[in-house]
This record gives structure tokens, C-alpha cells and sequence, in this order.
């Protein structure tokens, strides 16, 4: 290889680090080692090795091929520019002035640099206020209780147990080797009960705007207490948020979330949120068998049509489907949206829930809600109106 | 079809010839996957391959068994599995009886951790095939993540540590292949051991290739329209997008009511639950009669 060809190999190494698809150094040693053991023919030959060597994850692949196509087929390497406006849920960019038949958001003033100002984009972050002690202690009961009353499932691996179906040859063994070959007790093996995973959908929309703070919280006591527990924000686009509500201390996690949860208070889009989580596989194996619990008034600004296919959805994947909406708190509420109306028919339980308290009496409420037959809240809700 | 070669053989040739060696088995990879099949030859590095199920991931570790003509050994993973299930057990009930026996006819107990109580699994038995195998690690993501770190190691050095007999090395290290399907994230550390390959959807040529070698039954006319027929419903917004798999016992059964007499639109109509497998996604190709027109 000449002295040119190394550096410029190594200069593509270096701009692919700088592009964020950084290939570690025996991945680097790799291709290298590739090319000199087998060289390749064409550039294609050489795009294959360098792929198949430097990446190890599918979505790096369109920036790769942007960084190789620069260096080696004599693209332009785009620089990205800052102010773009980013592609919405759909994967459709916004135009710079939005018109026509499109709904318009109210602007609000808000102070700041401006730098981040767009008409098209409401994307806004926000602080939310400190937790007060009586919330805190409404916080530590909801975790207390959480443990009891989750619906539990048979657990795949198998545990030691006094009693149980298997016996455990191989410590039975052991420890009769130990009392000289005698088997004086016998041990099993069992299925313990193990709690349900929690999928929790938060709207944070803007007509959620007074509930969210206290939904958050609740959110991220159940994230903390039960460990397996899954959260995911959703406004105009769905965020998983069970990481930064992993955080210790309640207040923490909510300064974490600010930043990342960017549609807070803008508008509702429930079916394509919904959608955008069914799409993703990973996700849906974190609602399969779960107990998957939405927070939302169910507003839909968008098709009611595509919220109601991707809840039905939602409802079969799940161990159960609550509904648990703050405009429900209210005894006049009835759900006759067109967006609940779509929904009603696949879920297990509608209920309020505005503030803590209302979600602890939910919580504790839990062990019946789960026992009932599946798809009753529909019924439920006919037998209020007579 | 040409005779089995060993791996450095395989090694050596070019990726035109492994493409014709493959495709010889019924087996059709694009540029990509060939080159990483080449390379983890060459590089000796385990292969993992990616991609929507029913591309055909598989597929490639026993096409490659046979093109070596080695022994295919597989490792299905699933929630739960272990070291144990893994790598060896001892088989403790024979153990037992071995030493009542022995007890009973006042003989010496002997060696109760030996050879003929070891139960091989397939990790253990991958090391000692002596003509050396194709390991096929299947749906790794299904395994918890410390399985996939007990992993690491194995692959690394290709040698499992017996207490009780000592370390095992591989005669021949064996050429492995992983296959994921992504419902979750593999681990960037074991990743990072392996050459990684995306499989994507077959395109058009390709798929009648496939399609040609495997359901032989089938006209000319009515593979073309399926082909076309699978491209379309691939691009629809389904829940589950068929894979090759599919495709083809879509292909054998609508061969098989074209057999009985039904005309192929309508054959190819009726036999469409072999390709997808979700009422939604059914009615939503259904509604679409113009896909099946000949």
C-alpha cells in the first residue's frame, strides 16, 4: 500500500469517528487486516469490507455510506446544517411556513435567545416546579404498594425452592456427598411468581399541561420500584424515557427528562405515537404480557381511525390495557371523543387520574381491575349512564 | 456441484466462485453477504448477521456446513438458557446409579467425573468435532445478556475449562455464525468480535432465483407475478413483512391448488395465509386484487 492510500484510509477512519460511527480499534485492525488479506477488487469490493468490518448497527449505515461515498467515489461530504428543520413523526419535513388547511399552533411569547425560534416546530423544553413533601410521601406509599398489587406471571427460569415440581438432582447430589453419600432432604426446583412488566405511556401534550408533572413523578416511582418497568413520553412524538427516569430522586430525573423530552406541552398525535412504538420491535417485546397503562385525556388531534387500529393493537399484545385519563376524574366525563370511542371497545379499565392521590387509589385499586374479564370498560362505562 | 473444500480452500478462491458454490446448494447471497462470508473465512472471525426474519440467516450456517462438508452443530437460544445447557452437564442421575451398582456388587466406585458421564452440549461439542463444524448460535437476542458475555469468552479462545478434566481446545476452531433479530440490542463488546452483516430483502432477480431453485413446480409467468406481488406487499405498511421463507410456501402452495385446477390469480389468492400471518395484514392485501392479475 502506497504512503497516500494509508493516509488516506486513515483520514476516512478519522472522519468517521468525527460523523459519529466510530469504529474501535480492533474493528479498525480488521479492516485493515481485510484489505491486505483479501484486497478488493472495485470500489465496491472495498465499500463491502469496510462495512462489513467498521459497523456493527443498521442505523449506522446511511452515515457510513455518506463518509464512504465522500472519500472513495468523490461525493461531496455534506456538512449538516444547523438551523434544518428536523423530520417530524411521519418522516415528512415541515415546511418553513406551514399553511393551507394545516392546523396552526398558538404561538406563545416566550423569552429566550431565538435561536431555536421556528413558526413550524413547536418543540419546547420546560422546567417543571419541585416536589413538595406531601407529594414525596404520597410517592414513597405508591412504591410501597406497587410491589403487592402488580399482576404476576410464572417466572421462565427456574429457582431453588423448598417445594416444587423438579426435583434439583444435581444439589441433592452434593449435598449428600457432603453427609456421606445419604440423601436426608430433598431439593427442588420451582417457578417463583415474578411481578409483570409495567409499560407506562405518558401524554405530555399540551392539554395535559397541569397533569404532567404529577404523572411524570408517578412515572418515575414505578420505573424505580419495580426494575422492570418501561416508560415512554409521547406529545407529537414518542420518547422513551425510562432511562433518564432511572435517575435517583425524583426531582433529578425530572431535570433530566426536560431535556430530553422535547414536545412537551405541544400538540397530540396518540395514533402516530402509538404506531411509531408498534413499529419497533424492541418495543414490542416490552409490551408483550405486560401491564401497559396509558396516561392520557385520549384528544386526538390527529386520525382517530389510525389511534384506534394501533390501540387494538396495544390491547392484544398486552396482559391488560388501562385507560387512565384526568378528565375522567370529572363525574360528568363520558368518552364520546371520537378518538375514545375508537378506543373504548379494547380497553380493560378507564379511569381518572389527575394528581398522586388519585393515581395511589388506582394503584391500590389494581388487584381487582386485573381479575375482571379482559375489554370491560366499555360495558362499565354504559352501566353508569343507566 | 463441486465437491466440499476446507476452509482455508474456501478461503482462497474468489467471491465469484463462493457465490457459484452456494448457489450450487440453493443458497443465493448478495455482494455483501458473500464478502463477509469471505472475510470471516479469511479473518477467522465469527459472522453475525442481522435481518428481518426469514431472509434466509439460517440458512447460511447450513449452506456453509455443506459447502465445507463439515458438521452443522446448533445452539437455539431462548430466555433462561445457560452455561450448562450450553457447554456440558454431568449426567448426575447416571452418576447415582453407577455408584449403587458398584455399591451393590462391593466393587470400587472408580471415577464418578469421567468421560462417559459428561453430557457434551453444543458448545463443547463444537470444539471437539475432530474434522472441526460450523457453529450456528440461532436468535442470540432471545438469550438474556450475561449469556452473551459467558460468550465472549468462548469465542475469543475456542476452549472450555472442565474442573474436573481439564481444559478442552479446538482441534479445528470452528467457523461461527450468529444470527439475531434484533428485538433487542446485542452487546457492542460482542459485536465488536464479529463481522456484521445486514441481510435486506432479495431483490426481483434474486427472488426468482430462489424461488426457481426451491419450488420447481412453479411457471414462469406465475413466479414473475409473484415476485412482483411479494415487492409490493413488502412495501405496505404490515406488522409482520414476509421473508423469503414465506415466499416460498406461498409459492409450493399455490403451485399445489394450481395442481388441483384453480387458475393462478385465484391460487395464489387462496393460499395467501401462507405468506402472512396476521388477520390485519391479510385484509389489507386481500383489498388488493390488481397484486395477483397474470
Amino acid at each position: 500500500m502506497t504512503r497516500r492510500a494509508q493516509d488516506h484510509l486513515h483520514a476516512f477512519l478519522r472522519a468517521l469517528a468525527e460523523a459519529g460511527v466510530a469504529a474501535s480499534s480492533p474493528k479498525q485492525a480488521d479492516f485493515l487486516m481485510s484489505l491486505v488479506a483479501s484486497p478488493p477488487a472495485d470500489i465496491t469490493g472495498l465499500y463491502w469490507r469496510a462495512r462489513l468490518t467498521l459497523v456493527t448497527d443498521r442505523e449506522a449505515f446511511t452515515v457510513f455510506d455518506a463518509v464512504f461515498d465522500a472519500f472513495f467515489r468523490g461525493g461531496q461530504l455534506l456538512v449538516e446544517e444547523p438551523t434544518r428543520v428536523p423530520p417530524d413523526a411521519e418522516g415528512e419535513t415541515a415546511a418553513p411556513n406551514a399553511g393551507g388547511e394545516g392546523e396552526l399552533e398558538q404561538l406563545e411569547p416566550r423569552s429566550g435567545s431565538g435561536v431555536r425560534a421556528s413558526a413550524a416546530d413547536l418543540r419546547s423544553t420546560r422546567v417543571l416546579p419541585p416536589t413538595s413533601a406531601a407529594a414525596r410521601n404520597q410517592l414513597r406509599e405508591l412504591r410501597a404498594t406497587l410491589a403487592d398489587v402488580l399482576p404476576v406471571v410464572v417466572a421462565r427460569r427456574l429457582r431453588r425452592g423448598r417445594r416444587g415440581r423438579r426435583l434439583d438432582v444435581g444439589r441433592v447430589l452434593r449435598t449428600a456427598n457432603r453427609r456421606g453419600g445419604e440423601v436426608v432432604t430433598l431439593s427442588w426446583l420451582r417457578r417463583p411468581p415474578v411481578p409483570r412488566r409495567v409499560l407506562l405511556l405518558v401524554d405530555v401534550s399540551g392539554s395535559q399541561r397541569q397533569y404532567s408533572p404529577d404523572l411524570l413523578r408517578f412515572a418515575h416511582a414505578v420505573v424505580r420500584a419495580t426494575g422492570r418497568a418501561e416508560a415512554f413520553s409521547f406529545g407529537t412524538r414518542l420518547t422513551r424515557i425510562t432511562a433518564d427516569l432511572a435517575t435517583p430522586g425524583v426531582d433529578r430525573a425530572l431535570e433530566a427528562l426536560s431535556a430530553s423530552v422535547l414536545d412537551a406541552d405541544g400538540g397530540t398525535r396518540i395514533g402516530v405515537a402509538l404506531e411509531q412504538f408498534l413499529a419497533n420491535g424492541r418495543f414490542l417485546a416490552m409490551a408483550r404480557g405486560a401491564l401497559i397503562i396509558v396516561l392520557s385525556d385520549g384528544l386526538e388531534r390527529g386520525d382517530p381511525a389510525a389511534m384506534g387500529a394501533a390501540t387494538r393493537r396495544l390491547a392484544r399484545l398486552g396482559h391488560r390495557l388501562l385507560w387512565w385519563s384526568p378528565l375522567a376524574c370529572d363525574p360528568a366525563y363520558r368518552p364520546a371523543t371520537r378518538g375514545m370511542r375508537e378506543v373504548m371497545g379494547d380497553l380493560d379499565e378507564l379511569a381518572g387520574a389527575r394528581d398522586l392521590e388519585s393515581l395511589l387509589a388506582l394503584v391500590r385499586r389494581l388487584p381487582q381491575t386485573t381479575a375482571r374479564a379482559r375489554r370491560t370498560a366499555a360495558r362499565t362505562w354504559e352501566a353508569v349512564d343507566g | 456441484m463441486t465437491a466440499p473444500a476446507d476452509v482455508s480452500a474456501l478461503a482462497a478462491c474468489s467471491i465469484e466462485e463462493l457465490g457459484e458454490r452456494l448457489a450450487q446448494r440453493g443458497y443465493f447471497a448478495e455482494q455483501g453477504l458473500l464478502t463477509a462470508i469471505h472475510l470471516a473465512l479469511v479473518l477467522s472471525r465469527p459472522l453475525a448477521l442481522e435481518g428481518e426474519p426469514g431472509v434466509g440467516k439460517t440458512e447460511v450456517a447450513k449452506v456453509l456446513a455443506d459447502v465445507l462438508g463439515r458438521e452443522l452443530i446448533r445452539l437455539q437460544c431462548y430466555e433462561g438458557l445457560d452455561a450448562g445447557q450450553a457447554l456440558y452437564e454431568w449426567d448426575y442421575p447416571k452418576q447415582l446409579l453407577h455408584a449403587r451398582v458398584a455399591e451393590a456388587e462391593g466393587r470400587e466406585v472408580g471415577e464418578l467425573y469421567a468421560e462417559r458421564f459428561l453430557l457434551e452440549r453444543p458448545l463443547l461439542r463444537a470444539l471437539r468435532a475432530g474434522a472441526g463444524a460450523v457453529l450456528l448460535i440461532d436468535e442470540i437476542d432471545r438469550a438474556d445478556s450475561e449469556f452473551e458475555a459467558f460468550l465472549l469468552e468462548f469465542l475469543s479462545d475456542f476452549q472450555i475449562t472442565i474442573p474436573e478434566l481439564g481444559t478442552v481446545r479446538a482441534t479445528r476452531s470452528p467457523v461461527v455464525v450468529l444470527t439475531s433479530n434484533r428485538t433487542r440490542e446485542l452487546h457492542d463488546a460482542l459485536k465488536r468480535r464479529c463481522l456484521y452483516h445486514w441481510i435486506p430483502f432479495p431483490d426481483a432477480e434474486r427472488e426468482r432465483r430462489i424461488l426457481r431453485a426451491r419450488a420447481p413446480g412453479l411457471d414462469e409467468a406465475a413466479a414473475a407475478t409473484l415476485v412482483e406481488a411479494i415487492k409490493s406487499i413488502r412495501g405496505l405498511a404490515l406488522a409482520k413483512r414476509p421473508g423469503i421463507a414465506e415466499t416460498i410456501d406461498w409459492a409450493h402452495g399455490a403451485a399445489v391448488l394450481a395442481s388441483e385446477g384453480a387458475r393462478w390469480p385465484e391460487a395464489l389468492q387462496r393460499s395467501l395465509g401462507l405468506l402472512l400471518k396476521d388477520q390485519e395484514d391479510l385484509e389489507r392485501v386481500e383489498a388488493r386484487h390488481e397484486l395477483f392479475a397474470i
